[in-house]
């Protein structure tokens, strides 16, 4: 979803830690293993290993779902192009999670945890059957284990630079946290911790804020500072994105915004990967279930303005000093960290570097989590071992997740091999979302659509985007050379052809009989959203539909003083 | 659900429990907010003086806005685990769901696969 960190090792952003600082470290990630023991006592069966059990409250899940995204990549790429694009990057959130996680909550949330389907890759199985359920699984997995070792990867890179340990050390340790916590309490301790890395990061990103904004002068000093200079353009979110007129410094129009980045990218993200979708499923209820994103989707809109708007502070204070200028070291992606280092004195520091510590490995705790889940349920226990029993796949959950952290630290050891690849294979990655996405959509609102037409659109719909993009790499001066408007216009060509060869397919295959649908397919059945509610589920302010409402009505709100 | 809501528990439900309000996770964060609001306070009493903190602030002292506003937000997630505490319905209910899923897949081996 992100910019991918691309990184010099002795660049300007080195921090001076003091004990005290440690002092937090350690005691934060002494916390987090006492996490994973006490989350161990709880794990009796696979379901407590995967799903937590299925025993989640709200606000838990909520914000697990978003701090699940809240890894390296994220924090520091967002900055990165708040920096480099400006207010733009408002779109990210505002028009790309926003409103794919209301869609999440109010329509899709009530098939999925209905189904009690346990994984994403699951319910693919229950509407369409083995072979395209096979090919999900597998795509899922070793996309999956690959993030997870460049998460692995990126993070040892910053570690290095703001701390001064070794790469190999940074990537060893942290794998080794995430391993024990994992191992241990298995999605229980993935979602503690990163509810308390929400908490944390946010305790040391609004000082940072704050400082930053103090210290060029507030809000107006900022609007100053870029309306002194060309970059005007960096203050605006909707200027300059005329079809044909495109201006904007993200080189993309409207269209490509709402429909590329928007609709198929970010509903794609957001609806159907299983590592951001798990979060939900361990909800304790339909309830919590749907709330979920919903409950995600409030702070999801206000952390813009601890990442995206130290960006900016950081573009204005250091100008184009992040574009490499003057031998500084930086690119954009030190926004962050060069702030932390030039304003935050002993004491914050360490909440802030804990913070920032604690995100990164929650990012790739996350995948992890995920992959174990779909490895064990979705092809050991389907495909390799069936009919065992439950202490088996308890025991199998395990040795997956150390296997997928042994093989993450394989897979960091490659990307630091090749830095340069590390954009691509996020761009990549993303568009393993997008045909998914098609294939479901069309999958829940036509009743009529077949295995085949499923698995073989969402296989043409990875391999579209994938040749656009080899493509790309030859005739740099298509979609106005920007490499996000080109994961954007991907997007849209995947999804488009994920509808045209599914429905030219499963017009020519024969449908699954109606009756084999039930609770599948809108308009199929009617799936009950209320006979698993408890007490206090009815309150008002707990309706899926007013909290669905609340988040848009703010996503608009949000975008009024910067258009 | 609603009908056992006024029973007495078991000694051993009474157990569960306790043992899942123990570790809730409101009562970890607090406790480490307020360690955290405690530890970065005084950081600051200790370094204002004698650090360039103020001039890199801007003349604001981070450290004591921020450790006071962790230890009031530790507070109150001890606050909001004292006034709402995880019904004893939702504790046991997840037990007996678990139960129920178990039962699910089980039977499931023999019915999904087509």
């Amino acid at each position: 979803m992100s910019t991918a960190l691309i990184h010099a090792a002795d660049s300007g952003i080195r921090l001076d830690l003091q004990p005290v600082d440690y002092v937090m470290l350690v005691i934060y990630f002494a916390v987090v293993i006492g996490i994973g023991f006490i989350a161990r006592r709880r794990v009796k069966t696979s379901m407590d290993f995967f799903l937590s059990g299925r025993s989640m409250p709200a606000w838990i899940t909520g914000l697990a779902f978003v701090s699940a995204n809240l890894g390296a990549t994220e924090i520091l790429g967002m900055a990165a192009n708040g920096a480099q694009y400006g207010i733009a990057t408002l779109h990210y959130y505002l028009v790309g999670a926003v409103p794919a996680m209301v869609f999440l909550g109010l329509v899709m949330m009530p098939f999925y945890y209905g189904s009690k389907v346990r994984s994403v890759p699951e319910f693919m199985l229950r509407r369409f059957g083995k072979a395209p359920h096979l090919v999900n699984s597998i795509a899922f997995a070793v996309s999956n284990v690959l993030i997870a070792g460049i998460n692995l990867f990126a993070m040892a890179i910053v570690i290095e630079a703001m701390l001064g340990w070794p790469e190999w050390t940074a990537i060893l340790a942290s794998a080794a946290f995430v391993l024990v916590y994992i191992t241990l309490g298995g999605l229980s301790s993935a979602i503690y911790n990163e509810v308390m890395q929400f908490f944390v990061i946010v305790a040391g990103l609004v000082p940072l804020t704050i400082v930053g904004l103090n210290r060029v002068g507030g809000w107006g000093g900022l609007m100053d500072a870029f309306n002194k200079t060309e970059t005007g353009g960096k203050l605006h979110a909707w200027a300059g994105t005329g079809i044909g007129d495109v201006t904007n410094p993200l080189g993309a129009n409207w269209l490509a915004i709402v429909l590329g980045l928007g609709f198929v990218l970010g509903f794609g993200y957001w609806t159907t990967n299983f590592t951001e979708v798990q979060r939900a499923f361990s909800a304790k209820n339909m309830s919590a279930a749907r709330r979920t994103p919903l409950v995600g989707a409030f702070p999801k809109l206000f952390i813009p303005f601890i990442v995206v708007v130290p960006g900016l502070i950081a573009a204005a204070v250091l100008g184009n000093q992040l574009a490499g200028a003057g031998d500084s070291g930086l690119t954009y992606n030190d926004a962050i960290p060069k702030l932390i280092q030039m304003y935050l004195p002993t004491g914050v520091l360490g909440v802030a570097v804990t913070g920032l510590l604690a995100s990164f490995m929650a990012g790739m705790a996350a995948n992890v989590s995920s992959f174990n889940t779909v490895f064990t349920y979705d092809i050991w226990q389907r495909y390799i071992r069936k009919d065992r029993p439950d202490d088996y796949y308890l025991k199998v959950g395990r040795w997956v997740t150390v296997i997928g952290i042994v093989i993450s630290i394989g897979t960091a050891f490659i990307a630091a091999g090749a830095q340069n690849i590390m954009a691509y294979l996020q761009t990549l990655f993303s568009f393993f979302n997008a045909p998914l996405f098609g294939v479901f959509i069309l999958g829940l609102i036509w009743k009529r659509m077949t295995s085949s037409g499923a698995l073989w659109s969402y296989i043409a719909g990875i391999i579209a985007p994938a040749v656009i993009f080899v493509l790309y790499q030859f005739n740099k001066d298509w979609f106005n050379g920007s490499d996000i408007a080109e994961t954007m216009y991907g997007a849209m060509i995947s999804f488009g052809t994920v509808l045209i060869v599914g429905v030219a397919i499963s017009l020519l295959t024969k449908p699954k009989p109606v009756s084999e649908l039930t609770g599948l397919v809108y308009g199929v059945g009617k799936i009950d959203v209320t006979s698993d509610a408890v007490a206090g589920d009815t309150k008002w302010y707990r309706s899926p539909a007013l909290l669905g409402t609340g988040a848009l009505v703010l996503c608009v709100a949000l975008y009024l003083p910067f258009l | 659900m609603s009908d056992n809501e006024n029973r007495e528990l078991t000694a051993e439900e009474q157990s569960e429990v306790d043992s899942t309000r123990r570790f809730d996770l409101r009562r970890i964060l607090g406790g480490l907010f307020v360690l955290y609001g405690v530890i970065v306070f005084i950081t600051g009493i200790v370094t204002i003086g004698g650090t360039d903190e103020l001039k890199r602030t801007g003349g604001i002292a981070i450290n004591l806005w921020t450790g006071a506003a962790m230890f009031v937000v530790g507070l109150l997630f001890f606050l909001w685990d004292r006034l709402s505490p995880v019904p004893a319905e939702d504790i046991l209910h997840s037990e007996k769901l678990e139960a129920d899923e178990k039962e699910r897949d089980e039977a499931e081996g023999l019915i999904s696969d087509k």
